[in-house]
């Protein structure tokens, strides 16, 4: 597609890293379709697409607050219009290995909290296991339906210098993103519609039915219309538009810690029409604030005597308590070892090599090479308690290595992954940024669905490996190709005539 | 539906239908006072402070009674819990808190209501055009109600938002009238005073059926939107007894008393399914009774027991109104 004006792609400089489009000999196949009506676009069409995008998000209040600013100004969430592809055998082992891994998370937790074979046959430590801060000892013995703790799973995937997706960490609390996932999409189709009747886009819109039967099929027996109810902090938590989002794609009630309360052991609403019985609450409060009589006694965003109606088997709770025993980054070096303890399968996704503060040769690595890795503390997450060997200062080394000193078991590092790049629209023209995959898991009782697709983090900040929207990143949509892909061109071949600069 | 949407909805009536009051009260007596010089600009702007019982708070934080900071106190301040400004902002917090349980319309609408009025400042208004900002209020208010009428479901949701725009909507009309009474007819009860002419061949323009008179009984009629419904009414002209009949009686006025109450009682009556004559809990009390006392009262009984009196009591039984609807339903 030839064009006199300036392209999108001019100079575009893959840097050395694994590129999600372009190799030196053009597009990836997968890519072929998107790469030519985005060449044909001028930069000034599609700096006004984003505009409309920006519009858009800032309609339906899909902002964040620019901190320290008194006026509270708002700006739009950013989204980067370029989609990410993947092909369908691509998805197809990342879908396989991602239900493997879950799945063994789910049976690693009820092992823990019942027999602990696992820790007593050898493959992973009992000192990593229980003196883990996210591990809830009071629930030792309790059960769950369908043994299932892990309801929704929120795995985060890198490509390395290679192209190989490994999986980072897992997000086994209360993961989030998935509402920018759908929301994408949504803008996706709106601006650029010409773009999904070229590529067979495998559909995501039926994440919230697919949640909302789940929820529906773990609530307690005898429940022939069970409640369910998603409970969020609140309004000023950052992840509260998609708390509200999810609420409203499922018709459940959004409800706040205020608005339940406990009496003979099962969880009440309060309603205009009287208390109302509540079986199944997805929350998004984490286990520390759930229960002031439990956990931490000053919080105000939980319910009181919420727990023991859990333990109970009044009320279903999503995800479980004591989860964050499973995504604790010390554990994680750990969960290829679950797959084969448990399922008896060599694992088909694979990690990061981690080294742990808590294993005396590795803290010895770690100190000597500080600089050349990545450190994290175990329970952190976005993006916080990070250092960046590579990027950082002496200085900021040496700070950071007295805290890991001061408590190593709560550190890890790994090795800089160079992650992969994707096109990004920087100031007019397209530019390699670092991204990242987060794909939603969903577990019903015995089946695991997980979406197509997943939400696209990309580190705006050029040269930036952060992903997190807290600390400057945005997102992309994320599409996977149908495996039908080229029966559905061939039949819709002679509908599709593009019109000049338009997609 | 939870006690707290409910509340959220009662309230986003309630700021929703306060913004757009405010707006068309500072409006009118804006123009007001452009067209009548000699009533003199700091008297009417007196009267706005005492509509809204607001003129303590406005002199702890202001020197002087002038244009600009009236303007901004009543639309931009900051610390005015009842400015547009958060009128507008708490409405779009609400809608927030209960995203879930509205349209998508309406929340884009609250939203895109406070972006915009957010590009307004007094310095744009002043130099720009005042017309243009207060209708730019109104509109936004009226263009949520319209997508609330239009896309909300029939059911309580949309029974607690009506009921708290129109209980809004009684008290806000019943105030106007109450400070225009006084501001207009016992003459000066500022500390603004103008002498009587001396001259017995001048007509007191300050005096009943004077000019002044006239043109403030008018501006009470255009502050609530209703001088061309009043024309159409009464044929013969503006006098005091007339506007409070019209705007207190009428049955079939939108913003009258009477009107907006019953608004009121239809709504919690389909909250509660109550179809008994008498009441089932304290907020159909509280608001029957004051509907019962609109519908049966005439027009010259209230002006012969006082009217002042009358509005007053009409105030503080929307103010129990309130507070029953919330011990009721909303605060248990």
């Amino acid at each position: 597609m030839q064009n006199e004006s300036p392209s999108l792609f001019d100079a575009y400089d893959r840097g050395g890293f694994y590129d999600e489009m372009l190799t030196e000999n053009g597009p990836r196949a997968h890519y072929q379709k998107l790469f030519q009506n985005l060449s044909a676009m001028s930069p000034h069409d599609f700096r006004a697409r984003t505009e409309l995008a920006d519009l858009t998000l800032m309609n339906q209040g899909i902002t964040f607050t620019v901190y320290g600013d008194e006026e509270g100004t708002e700006k739009p969430f950013p989204v980067d219009l370029v989609p990410r592809i993947i092909p369908a055998n691509e998805w197809a082992h990342l879908e396989r290995g991602l239900g493997q891994r879950v799945r063994a998370l789910n049976l690693f937790l009820h092992d823990v909290y019942h027999e602990a074979k696992i820790l007593s046959d050898g493959p992973i430590p009992r000192d990593l296991v229980v003196n883990a801060p996210n591990f809830r000892r009071n629930f030792i013995g309790a059960n769950v339906p369908g043994d299932i703790y892990i309801h929704i799973c929120g795995s985060d995937l890198i490509r390395d210098g290679d192209g190989t997706y490994r999986v980072l960490e897992d997000n086994c609390r209360t993961p989030s993103g998935v509402s920018y996932m759908l929301e994408n999409r949504l803008i996706l189709t709106r601006v650029f519609p010409g773009l999904f009747r070229e590529n067979s886009v495998r559909p995501i819109d039926d994440y919230p039915s697919v949640l909302l039967n789940n929820l529906r099929s773990f609530a307690p027996p005898g429940r022939e219309e069970p409640n369910v109810v998603l409970l969020t902090p609140g309004v000023y938590n950052s992840a509260y538009f998609e708390h509200a989002f999810l609420a409203q794609q499922m018709g459940i009630e959004l409800v706040e810690g205020r608005d339940l309360f406990v009496d003979d052991n099962m969880v009440f609403v309060k309603t205009t029409r009287g208390p109302q019985r509540v079986d199944v609450i997805y929350r998004r409060i984490d286990d520390d604030f759930l229960d002031p009589l439990v956990f931490r006694p000053e919080s105000a965003l939980g319910v009181p005597g919420i727990v023991n109606a859990y333990r109970s088997g009044n009320v279903v709770l999503a995800n479980g308590i004591g989860t964050g025993v499973a995504d604790d980054k010390a554990i994680y070096p750990f969960v290829p070892d679950m797959i084969r303890y448990y399922l008896g399968e060599e694992p088909i996704l694979e990690q990061v090599p981690t080294y742990l503060g808590w294993r005396e040769s590795d803290l010895q690595y770690m100190k000597d090479h500080a600089k050349d890795l990545v450190f994290k503390a175990t329970n952190e997450s976005g993006g916080y308690g990070m250092l960046i060997g590579p990027q950082a200062s002496p200085t900021e080394i040496s700070d950071y290595l007295n805290q890991v000193m001061a408590d190593p078991r709560n550190y890890i590092a790994q090795p800089l992954i160079a992650l992969s790049r994707s096109p990004c629209f920087v100031e007019d023209k397209f530019e390699g940024r670092h991204v990242d995959l987060r794909p939603f898991i969903l577990c019903g009782k015995d089946s695991v669905t997980i979406m197509p697709g997943g939400l696209t983090r990309v580190a705006l900040r050029k040269g930036s490996y952060v992903v997190n929207s807290s600390q400057g990143g945005g997102s992309k949509d994320t599409w996977v190709l149908g495996e039908s892909r080229n029966a559905m061109q061939q039949s819709m071949g002679s509908m599709v005539q593009r019109m000049e600069g338009g997609c | 539906m939870l006690s707290r949407h409910a509340d959220c909805a009662f309230w986003i009536g309630r700021y929703i239908e306060r913004a757009e009051a405010t707006a068309r009260m500072i409006d009118v007596h804006y123009h007001f006072g452009l067209e009548s010089p000699l009533v003199g600009r700091a008297l009417t702007w007196e009267a706005i402070l005492a509509i809204s019982g607001q003129k303590k708070k406005f002199n702890l934080r202001y020197q002087e009674i002038n244009e600009r900071n009236i303007l901004h106190f009543f639309a931009f301040d900051q610390n005015n819990s009842n400015s547009i400004l958060n009128c507008v902002r708490l409405a779009r917090e609400n809608g927030r808190a209960i995203r879930d349980q509205i349209s998508s319309e309406m929340w884009e609408s609250l939203n895109r209501y406070y972006l915009d009025y957010r590009r307004w400042n007094v310095d744009r208004v002043i130099s720009e055009s005042p017309f243009a900002f207060f209708q730019s209020v109104k509109n936004g208010s009226h263009l949520f109600q319209g997508i609330t009428n239009r896309t909300l479901m029939m059911g309580e949701t949309r029974d607690f938002h009506d009921a708290g725009r129109f209980l809004e909507r009684a008290d806000q009309t019943a105030r106007i009238l109450d400070v225009k009474y006084h501001d207009l007819l016992p003459r000066f009860t500022s500390d603004v005073s103008i002498p009587a002419p001396t001259d017995p061949a001048v007509v007191d323009p300050f005096s009943v059926g004077g000019t002044v008179d006239t043109h403030g009984w008018t501006a009470v009629l255009k502050s609530v939107g209703a001088f061309e419904a009043f024309r159409k009414t009464y044929r013969q002209g503006v006098t005091p007894a007339r506007v409070a009949e019209f705007l207190i009686l009428n049955p079939q006025f939108p913003a009258s008393v009477r009107h907006s109450i019953g608004r009121v009682e239809g709504c919690v009556r389909r909250v509660s399914g109550n179809r008994d004559l008498s009441p089932s809990n304290p907020a159909e009390r509280a608001v029957g009774r004051l509907y019962n006392d609109l519908n049966y009262l005439r027009a010259d009984e209230i002006i012969a027991s006082g009217l002042h009196e009358f509005l007053e009591t009409v105030e503080k039984r929307c103010a129990e109104i309130g507070f029953a609807i919330g011990a009721t339903y909303l605060k248990y």
